[in-house]
């Protein structure tokens, strides 16, 4: 049940968190998206704002160096510019063009901006040098009879957004994964009643009727904690109810059982002396009253068992001797006996009462339904001492494997009885004096044919 | 036989008479302590749940005079019920609902007066204990120590043996004459009964001690 529970939750605490992820993602990215691009749009604008006023101070300066005529030289004037590999001036008069540098003619300049600088328009334009962003000025010079041009590379401002983009990125990143993390967080805070109310539910099913929820100071889950408390107590009641009801039943059953025991018993001692169909009444009646005083002692037994009124009494027991004891008490025909030497040499902590009838009990069942136990062993597996009853009969079909242990359940063919003696409390009792223990009892299939009945109760060296 | 269901009790009576035993009927305490005085029987069987006095109170009662072996009827075979009864003075008990067999095995167990065991000598002495198996006698520094039967024999079965072991199981068998399933509780109770009139300091027992997780031995 629980494993079936276990992906759903965890899914669901997977959504609240992809949730929280991708929100503060969507929201990351669009204030970086923003930011980013105000950012470009500032830097540029200042970029270009500087790059302007720079062309226009240095076209100023060639255009009084060179406007006392012709005799200036324009190499000059290009040469008292401060000119780096980042920036490239030229003026153009008349047909010649002279460059600040040797590597790049006037080829490099766009174009249109040419074309618009020589109607007589200053300007400027953005464009791609060599796969590097540039930025193109130029400002007419009428009084030499040309122009000046300086192209700027703006690589730097790409390093910068790059930067900037990078950071961005970083932390549109950082924000998302923290999201991720307080949506886990939140979701599994927000989960943890569920999971408390899942855990009690369990421990209900598993037959832990007292489990309970803790009283919350939220009232939302207040409301959650006093309805499955209230669930919980009314199913306690209820199933007590039922319990004692027939702990009630058999409890009443007792003594009219005891005054028809003796009766019957009077009447078998004189069966001799009665005529014969008589005498088969008086067999009958002997036989269906000491098997209803069966039935009404385990019903006490098993009720008593549930209820828990009595404590596991542990005393130290060779299981090896009490395996013994019980074959030779409730059988006679041959078994093989297998006691593991580390079982036969301890002397473990065991209810002897109740392993006694768990033995018991097994060996009943496998006489009534599995033509009689075939082995009974006995070894230590690990932490636990497992013990197995093994039959040769026609086995138990798996849909009915976790059913035989149920009480009055007689197989398949439950309403034809036959010779059929056993109570169908049996196996019950077995599964409660085994829960005492703190052990599992179940049945498994065996190579060939037949049913082998496991015990498995922790080892308990006394 | 005190018992206060009717029809249980003429059930009883007709089976155990069947096995040859006579019966004297009571259906309440006041009733069977009356009769014990007056008829002195071999045995009381008393159930437990009795109007007036109950049956844990006739125990007690009983027990004041008398040694005889008593076996109760429970309602439950829970600890509380059982061993009350047997704090009570009870030898031996059985369960509603029970066979007639189970309850003559019982009843032939008690009223068995020796132990089977063979050689017995005149007394042993332990310290200031002096028992005398074949008289059925245990003085306490010269005094009678007044024992139930049942108790006797316990005493006399680890007399028997000083200084040896013997298991609850082997004490079930030899005096209950129950096999390796019985209840042990049974032996605890009547040696705790045994320890307060034998022992100087019950509680701290140097006569007959536990040995833990095997038993009980006389410390000769």
């Amino acid at each position: 049940m629980s494993s079936s529970e276990r992906p759903a939750r965890a899914r669901l605490q997977v959504r609240v968190a992809a949730t929280f992820a991708l929100g503060a993602l969507v929201l990351a990215a669009a204030l970086a998206l923003v930011t980013y691009l105000l950012a470009e749009r500032y830097l540029l604008d200042q970029r270009v704002r500087l790059v302007t006023r720079q062309t226009y101070l240095d076209a100023r300066a060639a255009r009084d160096s060179l406007g006392g005529g012709p005799a200036g030289d324009p190499a000059e004037v290009l040469d008292g510019l401060d000119i780096s590999d980042r920036r490239q001036a030229f003026i153009a008069r008349g047909r010649d063009w002279y460059a600040s540098g040797l590597t790049a003619g006037p080829r490099v300049l766009p174009r249109s901006l040419r074309d618009l600088v020589a109607s007589g328009e200053s300007g400027r334009q953005r464009f791609s040098l060599d796969g590097n962003p540039a930025m193109a000025v130029g400002v007419p010079i009428p009084a030499i009879g040309g122009a000046f041009y300086e192209v700027f590379i703006l690589d730097e401002l790409n390093e910068t957004l790059a930067v900037i983009r990078n950071s961005l990125f970083a932390a549109a990143a950082t924000t998302t994964i923290a999201a991720a993390a307080l949506g886990t967080w939140a979701a599994r805070r927000t989960l943890r009643p569920v999971n408390e109310v899942s855990t009690a539910a369990a421990r209900i099913a598993a037959g832990d009727l007292q489990a309970r929820l803790e009283s919350q100071s939220d009232p939302d889950l207040e409301q959650v904690v006093t309805s499955f408390n209230s669930m919980a107590s009314a199913l306690e009641q209820r199933i007590e109810r039922d319990a004692r009801f027939v702990s009630d039943v058999s409890h009443e059953l007792r003594s009219p059982l005891t005054t028809l025991a003796a009766s019957a018993e009077v009447l078998e001692r004189s069966a001799d002396s009665l005529p014969s169909r008589s005498r088969d009444a008086v067999e009958l009646m002997v036989g269906e009253v000491a098997r209803f005083q069966q039935v009404v002692q385990e019903l006490l037994e098993l009720s008593r068992a549930e209820a828990e009124v009595d404590p596991l009494d542990l005393e130290a027991v060779r299981l090896g001797d009490l395996v013994v004891n019980v074959t030779t008490r409730y059988r006679a025909d041959p078994l093989v006996v297998e006691i593991s030497p580390e079982v036969a040499r301890t002397a473990l902590l065991l209810d002897k009462r109740r392993v006694e009838r768990v033995i018991a009990n097994l060996l009943e069942n496998a006489a009534s339904h599995g033509q009689g136990a075939t082995r009974i062993a006995a070894r230590r597996d690990g932490p636990l001492l497992r013990i197995e009853v093994d039959d040769e009969g026609p086995g138990v079909p798996e849909s009915e494997r976790t059913r035989v242990f149920d009480r009055f359940y007689r197989g398949a063919k439950s309403g034809d009885r036959g010779a059929d003696s056993s109570t169908g409390l049996g196996l019950a009792l077995v599964t409660e004096h085994v829960r005492v223990h703190d052990g599992a009892v179940w049945v498994e299939p065996r190579d060939g044919s037949g049913a082998r009945f496991v015990v498995q109760i922790p080892w308990r060296p006394a | 036989m005190v018992e206060d269901d009717d029809r249980i009790r003429r059930a009883l009576r007709l089976a155990l008479e069947d096995e040859g035993y006579e019966i004297d009927e009571a259906p309440d305490g006041e009733q069977g302590l009356v009769s014990h005085v007056r008829n002195d029987p071999d045995l009381v069987l008393v159930d437990l749940m009795l109007p007036g006095i109950s049956g844990f109170d006739l125990c007690r009662e009983l027990r004041k005079t008398s040694g005889v072996p008593i076996l109760v009827v429970t309602a439950r075979s829970d600890t509380h019920d059982v061993v009350a009864g047997l704090e009570a003075g009870a030898d031996d008990y059985v369960t509603k609902p029970f066979a007639v067999k189970e309850l003559t095995a019982r009843i032939r167990s008690l009223l068995r007066r020796t132990s089977p065991l063979a050689p017995q000598p005149e007394r042993l002495t332990f310290g200031s204990i002096e028992v005398r198996p074949d008289a059925g006698i245990v003085c306490r520094d010269g005094q009678e120590v007044g024992l139930t039967k049942t108790e006797f024999r316990l005493l006399c079965e680890l007399a028997f043996h000083p200084g040896i072991v013997l298991s609850r199981e082997q004490l079930l068998e030899r005096i209950w004459g129950y096999d390796y399933f019985g209840d042990a509780r049974l032996v605890d109770a009547h040696i705790r009964r045994l320890r307060t009139k034998i022992e100087t300091d019950p509680a701290d027992p140097n006569l007959i001690v536990t040995v833990r997780g095997l038993g009980y031995k006389l410390v000769p």
